[in-house]
This record gives C-alpha cells, structure tokens and sequence, in this order.
C-alpha cells in the first residue's frame, strides 16, 4: 500500500480550476519531484497536502497511511507524520523560535505516548541539528522566522523536519533563495532523514535541487495535471529542453 | 477648563461633611487647592460622554453608586497582603489600603539612606512645604477632571523623594481596595520627586479584594530633575466590581528619562491617563502597556506627551486583547511645539479580537507645530492572523495551542520592552496566568 495515494484530485480557488486531476501514489522509502513552470499548480498541491482552507475541492481523494487526509485537521495531519517545508515560512513576531520548536516536538512526543522532552535535552538536540544545518545557535532565541534571510528561513523549515522526523514530507521550492553552499546543507539534511520508512515529495521548478536530492521518479506538472512522468533523468531532459513543449501540450 | 459633564454625582456635600477636616487644612494653600478642586467638581460635576477626552469613558454609573469615603468605613480590616500580589525580588514593599499607608503590611520606611518614603498624611500636617513645589503644580486640577475630584479629598498616599545621584532602589508599592458593608471611594495623592542624576525603580501592583464595588482614583505627581530616571511599572486587577481611574503626571527635566509600563488585567471600569511633559532637552519617555479585558470589563489607557524643548525622544507601544464584551480604549496625544526641533516621538497602538462581541475605541492624535521632527504613529486591530495559525498547527499544535502561543507572543512583544528582568518576568507571568485562566 503506498504511503500517500492521491487519486484523481481537482481543486479550484475562487471558482478557478487550478488542479484538473491529479494522481499520484508514493511508496514509503521513495522521493518523488515534482518540476513544472510557475503558476501550474504545484503549492496548490502541497498546501491541499499540509491543509491550508481557502480551497475548494471538486472530487478525489488523498489517503494517508490508508486514511483520508482530506477529513483531518491541519494539525491531526502533522501528528500523524505529514509534513510541509513552506515554500515563505511566515514571520511570527512575539513567539520565539526555540518556544515554538519545544511545543511542536513535545506535541509529537505526547501524540507517540513519549515523555515531553527536557530543557536540557532539547538544547542538546537542537544544538547538534544546528550544526549538521549550519545554522547559528542563537537563531533559535529569535522570534519565529522574524528578519530571518531567505536562506535561513529556508534552512528552519529543515531544521523543523529534522526535529519532527515526519513519515511523509513536502518540500515547496526548499531550494528557491538559496545559494549553492547552502543548497548543499539543505540536501544533506534531507538525505540524511531518507530511510525505508520515510517518503519525500519535492516540488522545485530547477533541476540544480535534484542532482542533490536524488530522486526515484520525477513528474512534470503544467497547466493543473501532471504531463508526463519519467526517473530521474527526466529532470536532465527538462534542465536541456525547458517545460515549453508540456506547457503547449497542457 | 474642564469640558462640562454635570452628571450627578455622590461626591458632593453629603460625601465632604462626613469626611470631617482633612490632614492640612489649617494651612491656607492646601485648603485653597481644595476649595479651587471643589469648586470646578461643582461646577463642572465629573466627565460624562460629551467631554472629548472622556467620551470612549463617561461616568454616568458612579451617579448611582452611593459611595462613602473609605475613611469613614470602620468595618475594614485587612491583616494581610492579598496572594495575588506578586513578590518583586530585591524591593522594598510599601503597602496602603484603601489609599492609606499600613505600616503592619510595610517593609520599615526608612530603610535607604538617600531614599525618602513618608505618608502624604504626615507630611501635610508635618512639613508641607515639602510639597509645596509639586503638589497640585504638575497635575492641574483644572484640566484634569479626576485629579480635581482628587484634590478635593485627598487625605493620604505616598512621597518619595531621593537625595541627588541616588544610586537607585526598587520600591514595591502594593494598593489593596477593600471595601465593607458600603461602596467607599478613596483618592490617594502620590508625589515621586527624584533629585539631579537619582535613579529609581517603582513597582505598583492596585489589587482588590472581593466584595462590595469602590472608587480607587489616585493622583500621582512625578518631577524628574536633570538627569534622572524613574522605572514605574503598574500592574491594576482590581477586584470585579471596582472603579479605578488613575492619573499620572509627570515633569521631565534636561536628559531626564522616564520608563513606564501599564498593565491593565482587572477592574470593571479602568482608566490609566500617564501624562508626561518634556521639559528640558534631551529628555526621554517610554510609555508601553498591556490590556486584557474579558466579560464586561472596561479599560482606557489614555496618553498625552508633550514635547516642549529640542531634542526629546518618546515611544509608546501598547497591546491589548479583547474578549467577551469588553471595551479597550487607546487614547494617545502627542503634541511637538514649535520650539521642539528634532524631536523623535513615536506611539503604535495594536488590539486583538478574541471573540465577535468586543469594542475597542483608539484614538491617536499628533500636534505638531515643529518642522524638523519625527514622528510616527499606527493602529491596528484585528482578529488572529489566520497563516500564523496555519503554519504552527502545520507543525503539530492543536488550534488551543497554536491560539495561545499566537496570543502570548502579541503581547509579549510589549512585555519584553520592560528593562528590569525581575519585573519583566513578573509581568510576563501575571499576563500569562491571565491567559491560561482565561483558557486562551
């Protein structure tokens, strides 16, 4: 049984259609991409994933883990392992960041019947993922994301899912305001959390991403549906020839 | 001139005859500040909804509350200090109830060499001329409705006085607001005079006990000399039924600087009016608040800096929540005169909805009659912002939780304005206790 089965899915925003019938399955242990040009789409997908309202969906269905995504509340869905790295974290002025990052894990932690994690312990924890991420210590005693850089708010929504070790997560454009150094850390950290039981969805429209994050199988996404669907080399194909010929076909 | 209200009031003859003579009334000038309060009450009566600067705040319903005055009440008595005050660490506590100073519930008052605390009682019969060069000079009775009806009765509170370049205290000042078998209304007068290069650090925490409703209005004058700097932190959680309205008037002189924070959590009417004017050069004024109202609570926070010399700075930031059917109010009035070139004067006001059923009234104004200034001001209301909610329940937290964290976090950014830690963490932790009782 796949991880995450997305069957069908159309969905407008404001009586406009922006997904005409999306179907994907991901197999726990995979890492899918999803490329395609601007305004196709594709946050429309992660955010129906993740649960943001505001949309409305026609027909179709997504289950996870055999059960309807599309029924659970957005934070249901986060205990139960769904995660998503926003393409623009937003700036939260008056919550720090190390707050934040206890409360989040130790609401996993009570979800899993695990004891809430220490003071301690959380600075420990926290300290070694900082490092693998590069990621300065004293930038979790800001507020959540404020005057963050690009890069850094990029590299905090890594640094969350390090910390939250979902089942199944979306990247939204992770790669997009970072420079190569960082793409690399970036890559690092997700790879590192890559294992038999885990399944990634990265949504990026460059190729550059995935010579890091190496995927099993790459979509082409244009005009709401998916237009074609090959490995990993079909990314190649796409960096050589652009999405012109999918988007005259969509 | 007081804008006419001539509501009907119980603060008249009757209310007077049964005080008896008052602590300093063989001395003419403190008698004539009497007569002269008295006859503006009379004339004008207290602030009704077509006074301007009282128009979000009328006092129609004191009409009908037949409060005596306190010291009149003999059924009172208070034996200790009530458990929701909060312990300041390092301060010296300084307890009145009902207005009058209760040297049982008191640290000793002498403790501090260069540091003078004495009942204003006292020093009306003892020495008045102590307080001839502030009392009734930096908070005018004619102006100020409240501080009249003050002036008329005033009988005890507090003088603080500091020797010059006092290195600096922390003075805990707790208000208890007792009252027995009738409504009883008490008008403290506080006068904080810091000499040349003094530092001082005032707490005040205005707290109730339950029971019958009362009038706490006290008056508190501050003169700050060259170069000093006065910290004063107020906390008010009157009691359900209670009426508070404070005036605050404070004189800055040449690089002078005053810190202060308003925090207003409890009372069933409130009005927190902090009026600083800048006198000398250079001087500074922070004044930063906190309001969180729920059932039919009503609380105004009502500001006024006046810039008069070159070369001052103010900022305000003030936040309130708002649930049930509250009513915040924001008044906020910066005035620039002509003379005060580079002033830099700022004032943000932000309010939260908790709930549909709340009203919140702000109203800034910006006099400025100087060319080369700064000046900035902004208000904003509005519910949660519905992508912080997102994102943090994108994160695992449950909607309670995520709504609380979002809560505490808008008014901590005011909070965290607060320069003493220990204060700091004791406000932080009074409006954090408001939170979670209220099961925000």
């Amino acid at each position: 049984m796949a991880l995450i089965d997305i069957k069908d899915l159309h969905v407008s925003v404001q009586g406009k259609d922006i997904l005409k019938g999306i179907s994907l399955s991901i197999e726990a242990g995979e890492v899918h991409a999803i490329m395609g040009p601007n305004g196709t789409g594709k946050s429309t997908l992660s955010n129906i994933i993740a649960g943001r309202d505001g949309y409305d969906i026609k027909s179709g269905s997504v289950t996870y883990d055999g059960q309807d995504l599309l029924a659970m509340e957005p934070d249901v869905r986060a205990r139960a392992g769904v995660f998503l790295a926003f393409q623009y974290p937003v700036e939260i002025p008056g919550v720090s960041t190390s707050a934040f990052l206890k409360s989040a894990i130790n609401t996993k932690r009570r979800a899993e019947g695990k004891p809430e994690i220490d003071a301690m312990e959380f600075l420990k924890l926290v300290k070694a993922k900082n490092k693998a991420l590069g990621i300065p210590d004293d930038m979790i005693k800001r507020p959540l994301n404020v005057g963050f850089s690009g890069g850094e708010k990029k590299r905090a929504e890594v640094l969350q899912m390090t910390l939250l070790e979902p089942r199944f997560a979306v990247l939204d454009e992770t790669d997009s305001g970072l420079d190569i150094d960082a793409l690399k850390v970036v890559s690092d950290g997700v790879n590192a959390l890559r294992g038999a039981t885990r399944a990634f969805l990265v949504i990026t429209h460059y190729q550059r991403l995935l010579n890091y994050i190496v995927p099993d199988h790459v979509h082409v996404m244009a005009g709401g549906r998916i237009v074609k669907s090959g490995g990993k080399d079909l990314a190649h194909e796409l960096e050589a020839e652009g999405y012109a010929k999918y988007l005259a076909a969509a | 001139m007081v804008a006419t209200g001539l509501l009907d009031h119980p603060f008249k003859e009757g209310y007077a005859a049964r005080l008896g003579a008052l602590p300093g009334a063989a001395h003419a000038w403190i008698d004539g500040l009497r007569q002269t309060a008295r006859g503006i009450l009379n004339a004008s009566g207290l602030p009704g909804p077509k006074n301007e600067a009282w128009k979000f705040t009328p006092l129609g319903e004191l009409s009908k509350i037949p409060f005596i005055p306190a010291a009149t009440a003999d059924d009172i008595d208070v034996r200790e200090v009530p458990r929701g005050v909060p312990s300041i660490p390092g301060a010296q506590r300084v307890v009145l109830v009902n207005g009058v100073v209760n040297t049982a519930l008191s640290d000793p008052l002498d403790a501090l060499p260069g540091l003078r605390i004495e009942s204003f009682k006292q020093l009306l019969v003892r020495e008045p001329q102590t307080l001839k060069p502030f009392l009734g000079g930096i908070a005018s009775s004619g102006a100020l409705p409240l501080a009249a009806l003050n002036a008329a009765y005033m009988a005890d509170g507090l003088v603080i006085m500091t020797a010059k370049n006092f290195a600096g205290a922390t003075l805990h000042i707790v208000s208890i607001g007792a009252a027995g078998a009738e409504p009883l209304a008490f008008h403290p007068r506080n006068i904080i005079a810091l000499e040349t290069g003094a530092r001082l650090t005032v707490v005040e925490t205005h707290i109730g006990l339950p029971g019958q409703s009362y009038l706490a209005n006290p008056v508190t004058e501050i003169s700050l000399a060259d170069n000093a700097s006065l910290r004063r932190y107020v906390s008010v959680a009157e009691d359900a039924d209670a009426f508070h309205f404070a005036t605050t008037s404070v004189a800055l002189a040449a690089h002078s600087s005053f810190e202060t924070f308003h925090l207003g959590l409890g009372g069933a009417k409130v009005r927190q009016e902090v009026r600083a004017a800048l006198n000398g050069a250079g001087a500074d004024c922070c004044m930063n608040g906190v309001y969180a109202l729920t059932a039919k609570q009503h609380h105004d926070l009502t500001t006024v800096v006046e810039h008069h010399v070159p070369h001052g700075t103010s900022s305000q930031l003030v936040k309130g929540v708002v649930d049930g059917q509250s009513h915040g109010v924001f008044q906020g009035r910066i005035h620039v005169a002509r003379d005060a070139q580079k002033t830099d004067a700022r004032q943000l006001h932000k309010a939260l909805f908790l709930s549909k059923g709340p009203e919140v009234d702000c109203k800034p104004e910006l006099e400025i009659f100087a060319d080369d200034v700064q000046c900035a001001h902004g208000a904003a209301t509005g519910e949660l912002d519905r992508e912080h909610l997102f994102y943090l329940m994108a994160r695992g937290l449950d909607r309670d939780t995520a709504r609380a964290l979002l809560v505490a976090g808008f008014l901590d950014e005011a909070v965290a304005t607060i320069s003493d830690e220990n204060v700091r963490a004791v406000f932080s932790d009074m409006v954090n206790g408001w939170l979670k009782r209220r099961g925000v």
